[in-house]
């Protein structure tokens, strides 16, 4: 009896020990979303999982589309980047986590909205710095008084002689 | 002419024709990926055979990734390309095809009126098209013998172009 316990025992080890072995033979698709870590946070599903899909669905952009999110995108791969998308907020990535994942595969390109950091801040700040520029132009000119226009230019030291020569000439011609 | 309207107007137009200098020694077929220069996302995916592929088994060897499918015409002009290349390079190459949002079973139908240059294998999910950052077919993606990303390149191949391709990546070592 002991003797079918121990056989029952080695046999259940041996398949336990073959469970890695046949997980590897199993299709895995492109297992490297380690390439973020670890899930930043527990599973999800449900409809918190739904909702969150669309959000960072939404924020993501389709790489065959004009400005289509792959939330709005009826393509074949926006469908297929969703459904990875989805995947991985089940196991607890985070908005971010899948936002670097996908970036690596496709770059910044994959954000509909760049990332506010280097040449990007130009995006961002340029259309502030033109408006800055804009309204101190506006205030120096509404500063500046109108009849400062209309008062006559500093003469400058050569015209101001020649402007006695002138008179001198003048003076004579008068005179004679 | 007023010498502000031209420093104005040489400050608007310089970086715009630096630009578009630039620009105009770009491959405009190209599509840059981040993926170069970098460890290829791994797989394990099963041919249309059953056999399982897994890419970090291959390392050693350099390996073309194309993701092709039946819809696609440039895919269907490249394929004899594919076909000599693999012949030409067999042993020294591992040739890997990635079906793209295609049927496994037209893929079949065509490898066997056309041949095969490579096992065709089923990316059901599209995960490892994702993970190479494809946008269409066809993309090939060139491995050397570590496992980085020396190249992709973007629509129908030129044997030219994989001719010389192969033989850097053979020859680098």
């Amino acid at each position: 009896m002991r003797s079918i316990y121990l056989t029952l025992v080695v046999v259940v080890l041996s398949l336990a020990a073959l469970m890695p072995a046949a997980g590897q033979e199993a299709p895995l698709g492109a297992a490297n979303w380690d390439l973020v870590g670890q899930p930043d946070g527990p599973p999800i599903s449900g409809t918190e999982l739904d909702l969150i899909t669309e959000e960072v669905a939404g924020i993501m952009r389709c790489p065959v589309c004009q400005g289509l999110s792959i939330a709005d995108s009826p393509t074949a791969l926006a469908i297929a980047m969703k459904a990875e998308v989805k995947e991985m907020l089940s196991k607890g990535y985070s908005e971010s986590q899948v936002l670097d994942y996908f970036e690596q595969s496709y770059g910044e390109f994959i954000r509909l909205e760049p990332k506010a950091r280097g040449f990007n801040l130009f995006v961002w700040l340029a259309p502030l710095a033109v408006l800055l520029g804009g309204l101190l132009f506006l205030a120096m000119r509404m500063k500046k008084p109108v009849v400062a226009e209309l008062e006559p230019t500093a003469t400058s030291s050569s015209t101001e002689s020649e402007l006695d020569t002138y008179r001198e000439r003048v003076r004579r011609e008068v005179a004679s | 002419m007023n010498r502000k309207v031209l420093i104005v107007g040489a400050l608007i137009v310089t970086p715009l024709l630096i630009f578009l200098a630039l620009s105009f020694g770009k491959d405009p077929r190209a599509i840059d990926s981040p993926l170069v220069g970098r460890t290829a996302p791994d797989f394990a995916l099963r041919g249309l055979d059953g056999e399982m592929v897994r890419l970090a088994d291959l390392r050693g060897k350099p390996v073309v990734i194309n993701f092709w499918a039946t819809w696609c015409q440039p895919c269907i002009a490249e394929h004899p390309v594919l076909q000599a290349g693999a012949k030409q390079y067999e042993g020294s190459v591992e040739f890997l095809g990635v079906i793209y949002q295609d049927e496994p079973e037209k893929i079949q139908a065509f490898i066997d009126r056309r041949g095969a240059w490579g096992p065709s294998l089923v990316d059901d999910a599209g995960t490892v098209a994702i993970a190479y950052g494809v946008y269409g077919a066809p993309e090939t993606f060139f491995i050397d013998r570590n496992g980085v990303i020396v190249r992709k390149a973007t629509g129908a191949l030129h044997p030219n172009e994989l001719a010389s391709l192969l033989n850097g990546m053979l020859q680098s070592g």
